[in-house]
């Protein structure tokens, strides 16, 4: 397998554009309802035109899907409606061949209460696995750690009549958390890492990362335990599979997050969460200041460590690192109808939160790209597919992808009572309206843009691995800053308002520079001593290389 | 091979003709391995040689060291061409050579008769951008692959399929030898029959446009019947998954057609305004990427197979009497995996169609032929006859209309390329794409 496989690229994920992918819900190969690996691998062609670098699957092991998939019951199989461990081990090898590489969704917290090991646990205390989850006789320790699914959960102790104690979850009562003051667990965990990595895996998303451990007295979040184990994971992996990512998700604070990076040997990637809700209230307030109050809240990080920045994932769209006031904002903006909300988010995919609006669209996407990060898309988001809120928990943003007009939109050749979830069929957001095929025919469709937009940013690593410098001018409406790296400079200016500007730029260090817009090779005025003039167009946006010469 | 020096090598290695990456900074070089292919008084190695870079991905290359002063290295093949007859009599006794970390296998390809006789002269001949070539005696050619990529190079890949499979219009291939270890698997180099009596097809062509126009629409009708073969070859063999004909997924046409159609925005987005060869076209990038999407609106795009990759009249001899095809390697620009994937045939048949129009013009500018216009669609439609008669249809779209159609989109394809390449680099041969893009809407108007 890596013998075709051997590009050693260490930072090839600061330039690299993620792609989420919801297995069940890209393409149906044999023909069940339900998407596969087999099906995955048809869309890899898909996939290589839009130019994404790196596909992130959501939890694709053995499950009883209580919660999506991250309720793992076996960490050494493949759910058997996806396929068996050599179709992963075949679409990993597809996918490499055609320059794109995979990683997956791992949960290190917890199991579902199906896994083996729960079971012996709870029935054996003795037992080897008897100290494999974290049990207690009161379900009054740890009081200080919040209950994360509020909706669902009054607790995060429940109690096992089998055993007779109460079990320690910070989710789902149905997903113990491993009790990783256990080296068994610590060596197990390590164990998975190594079954995937040589099956050729590139990396993982490593899902609710900051709560391995518990401690009295503490939230149970972030702790110095938590770090050194993944320093340990990631010492393991430097040594025997270099150039593999680890991707963690911890939905906190910027200088909380900036701890998951250590001094450049804990993970590789975090996702930036908070400055994703801040992206869509700077929308709808039609003010720049959210964003750059998030970024200037933000540390440094490790030159070989990098940010990863969504618009939309297949999670609500969470407003945990929000004040309470600007959640009240965000709910009265974005989730008109309480169907809308989810635990502290909205569950909405990216299209419905702009109302389908082909300037929002491609404003977010531009501030989204032009961020120092790596993009991650959420499949479906390409072509502004819709949702449906009438779903229960988070299936609403997961339906089938729509690729064509065609029955089941083209996902499967299953009845339609068969599939997993019916496409949407609403006149706005349905498959008819909105589909891979119609829009790959469209020159001016969200897609094409798109395409061509992701292949603009990957001919200037600047926005992969420059620096960021914000440009606050009067108008609060225009967010611009600069990035560069080595030769390239790069000026983006977006205007939130829903009404065309004019912003005046101190542009001074540039003097004598011209700006040459990126989309359409226009040579802009030079830069003078004088605040640089720029008008936008309402939802507009500019992005400019500074050159030396036109 | 322990201790070197790395700048000595960095140096060396970066001051190559075959070195590809002129642009970026070498950050770090290291020998992976090195096999020892004689270890008498002159001694010679083959080294694999990595170079890493501040960003992106390393490169890894190809040495043949024939010694070592100072910790300088050098090269075998500028030193003594002659040194490279090491290397084809390891491939006739089919030796395997252990390295540290991986083994060379060399292995004969066929009983050629030139392989089993001593070989006397040999000499270097130009090398170009990815490999460096040897000629002994007049008879067998030594290609060495300078730049590795991991898997099997496309060229030993084809010629050992057309030739196990009775397609005789290749040069005879006399034997390979390619590396397995653990930094990567791919093919080394290989040896083919020389074809000392070859006339370049190109030359020729041009040479009877202007002397023997009819003579070559003779030939050129016989190479669309060659070129049938070989597809129909490349096509035959569905127990090969390397060569089983494939049908194309879904959104293949919608892709082609989104791609063809950003690559004619953006050559059409920095025209040159005041070129009066561009005039004809000037203005019409919107009617183009019309014409475009009426030419894909529909239709089968019919299976995909393995190809050529890269055809064209510079890619043929004519031996004999009759066509040799040449270099099976594909766009030299293009990864190996990209040039190993499976495409419809009539790519190769529109580069094929293409280069008549660079022949006809070349011809007239060179040649003073007169009569070109003519010439080429007279070239065409007997090439594309006898292709048609021979190839086996069930590759292709089903229907002429289909043909054409898919036919066209290729072409267009390729001329929208050679607009953009013509103008960065030989602004007087701009016309030769202009008027196949002309010609491609004046068809794609009467064909819909």
């Amino acid at each position: 397998m890596s013998d075709t496989w051997f590009e050693r690229d260490p930072l090839w994920f600061k330039r690299a554009v993620f792609y989420e992918i919801h297995i069940r819900g890209f393409f149906d190969g044999n023909d069940d309802g339900s998407g596969d690996f087999r099906g995955l691998i048809e869309k890899l062609d898909y996939l290589e035109w839009l130019g994404v670098d790196c596909i992130w699957l959501l939890p694709m092991y053995e499950s009883p899907l209580r919660d999506g998939g991250y309720d793992i019951s076996n960490f050494f199989a493949i759910h058997a409606d996806y396929g068996a461990v050599d179709d992963f081990r075949n679409f990993v090898e597809q996918a490499h061949q055609r320059g794109m590489r995979v990683i997956a969704d791992l949960v290190m917290n917890h199991t579902s209460s199906d896994h083996p090991w729960f079971q012996e646990s709870r029935s054996d205390p003795k037992g080897p696995r008897g100290d494999w989850y974290v049990w207690s006789d009161t379900d009054e320790r740890y009081p200080d750690a919040r209950v994360i699914f509020i909706d669902s959960e009054p607790s995060n102790w429940t109690f096992d009549p089998l055993r007779g104690q109460y079990y320690w979850h910070r989710f789902f009562h149905h997903q113990p958390d491993l009790n990783f003051d256990n080296p068994e667990v610590q060596e197990a965990m390590l164990g998975v890492l190594r079954f995937w990595l040589d099956l050729g895996i590139d990396g993982f998303r490593l899902d609710a990362v900051p709560y391995l451990f518990e401690r009295e007295g503490t939230e149970g979040e972030n702790l110095p335990e938590t770090h050194a184990y993944l320093k340990r994971v990631r010492e393991e992996v430097d040594a025997r599979y270099p150039d593999r990512v680890l991707l963690a998700e911890a939905n906190q604070w910027p200088e909380d997050v900036v701890e998951y990076f250590g001094d450049g040997d804990e993970c590789h990637m975090a996702f930036h969460f908070p400055v994703m809700p801040r992206m869509f209230m700077a929308a709808r307030r039609e003010d720049a200041t959210p964003i750059y109050e998030i970024l200037d809240r933000t540390p440094q990080i490790p030159d070989n460590c990098q940010w990863g920045l969504f618009l939309r994932n297949h999670d609500e769209l969470t407003l945990e690192m929000v004040t309470d006031e600007e959640r009240d904002y965000m709910y009265d903006e974005y989730a008109k109808d309480p169907r809308m909300k989810l635990n502290l988010g909205i569950r909405r995919r990216l299209a419905p939160l702009l109302d389908a609006g082909m300037d929002e669209m491609q404003l977010l996407h531009a501030i989204l790209f032009s961020l120092p990060g790596s993009p991650v898309l959420y499949y479906g988001d390409e072509i502004g597919m819709g949702d449906n809120v009438y779903l229960g928990d988070r299936d609403g943003v997961r339906t089938p992808m729509h690729w064509s007009g065609d029955r089941n939109a083209g996902f499967s050749r299953a009845d339609w009572a068969q599939l997993y979830l019916q496409p949407l069929m609403d006149p706005v957001y349905g498959f008819q309206a909105v589909n891979v095929e119609a829009q790959l025919r469209t020159p001016t469709s969200i897609l094409r843009w798109l395409q061509r937009f992701i292949a603009l940013r990957k001919e200037h690593p600047v926005f992969g691995l420059g620096s960021y410098t914000p440009l606050r001018s009067d108008n609060s409406r225009i967010f611009a800053h600069i990035r560069a790296w080595e030769e390239d400079t790069v000026l983006c200016v977006h205007n939130l308002a829903r009404s065309a500007q004019a912003v005046q730029l101190d542009l001074a260090p540039y003097a004598g520079m011209v700006p040459v817009e990126m989309l359409g090779q226009t040579a802009f005025p030079p830069i003078g001593e004088l605040p640089y003039l720029l008008t936008l167009a309402p939802r507009g946006f500019f992005w400019f290389q500074l050159r030396q010469d036109a | 091979m322990s201790t070197f020096d790395e700048n000595a090598l960095i140096e060396y290695v970066t001051r190559q003709r075959w070195y590809g990456a002129k642009s970026r900074t070498v950050s770090h070089s290291e020998i992976l391995d090195a096999i020892d292919v004689r270890t008498a008084e002159r001694p010679l190695a083959l080294a694999l040689v990595e170079l890493r870079y501040d960003t992106g991905a390393h490169d890894l290359y190809q040495l043949l060291v024939s010694g070592r002063e100072e910790g300088i290295l050098f090269d075998g093949l500028a030193d003594n061409p002659g040194s490279a007859r090491e290397l084809v009599s390891a491939m006739r006794t089919g030796s395997t050579l252990q390295g540290s970390q991986g083994v060379v296998e060399f292995r004969p390809a066929q009983d050629l008769s030139a392989l089993t006789r001593e070989l006397g002269s040999a000499r270097l001949v130009g090398s170009d951008q990815s490999n460096s070539s040897v000629v002994f005696d007049d008879a067998l050619i030594l290609k060495l692959f300078r730049r590795l990529e991991p898997g099997i190079n496309p060229e030993l890949e084809l010629l050992r399929f057309l030739g196990e499979h009775g397609f005789r219009h290749i040069p005879a291939l006399g034997g390979w030898y390619s590396y397995s270890g653990a930094p990567l698997a791919a093919t080394l180099g290989l040896l083919q029959e020389y074809l000392v009596d070859g006339v370049d097809g190109w030359e020729l062509t041009l040479d009877e446009i202007a002397s023997a126009p009819e003579r070559s629409l003779d030939r050129l009708g016989r190479l669309g019947e060659v070129t049938g073969q070989m597809h129909t070859v490349l096509g035959s063999d569905v127990n090969d998954p390397a060569f089983a004909p494939e049908e194309p997924s879904v959104e293949s046409l919608g892709l082609l057609t989104a791609t063809v159609d950003e690559e004619i925005a953006r050559v059409f987005l920095s025209l040159p305004e005041d070129d009066e060869r561009i005039a004809p076209i000037l203005g019409r990038g919107e009617e183009v990427r019309e014409q475009l999407r009426l030419l894909t609106h529909a239709g089968s795009t019919g299976r995909v197979i393995r190809t050529h990759g890269d055809y064209h009249l510079g890619q043929t001899l004519v031996s004999g009497t009759d066509w040799v095809v040449l270099d099976f390697e594909g766009e030299p620009a293009r990864t190996l995996v990209e040039r190993r994937r499976k495409r419809s045939p009539l790519r190769d048949v529109a580069g094929m169609l293409r280069s008549f129009a660079y022949a006809a013009t070349a011809a007239e500018l060179e040649r003073g032929a007169e009569g070109v216009e003519e010439w080429e669609q007279r070239a065409r439609d007997r090439f594309l006859e006898s292709y048609l008669d021979t190839v086996d249809p069930t590759l292709l779209p089903s229907g002429e209309a289909a043909i054409e159609r898919l036919l066209a989109v290729f072409e267009l394809e390729k001329a929208v390329y050679e607009l953009r390449y013509e103008l960065d680099n030989r602004p007087d041969w701009v016309r030769i794409p202009v008027a196949g893009i002309e010609r491609l809407m004046r068809q794609a108007a009467e064909a819909t």
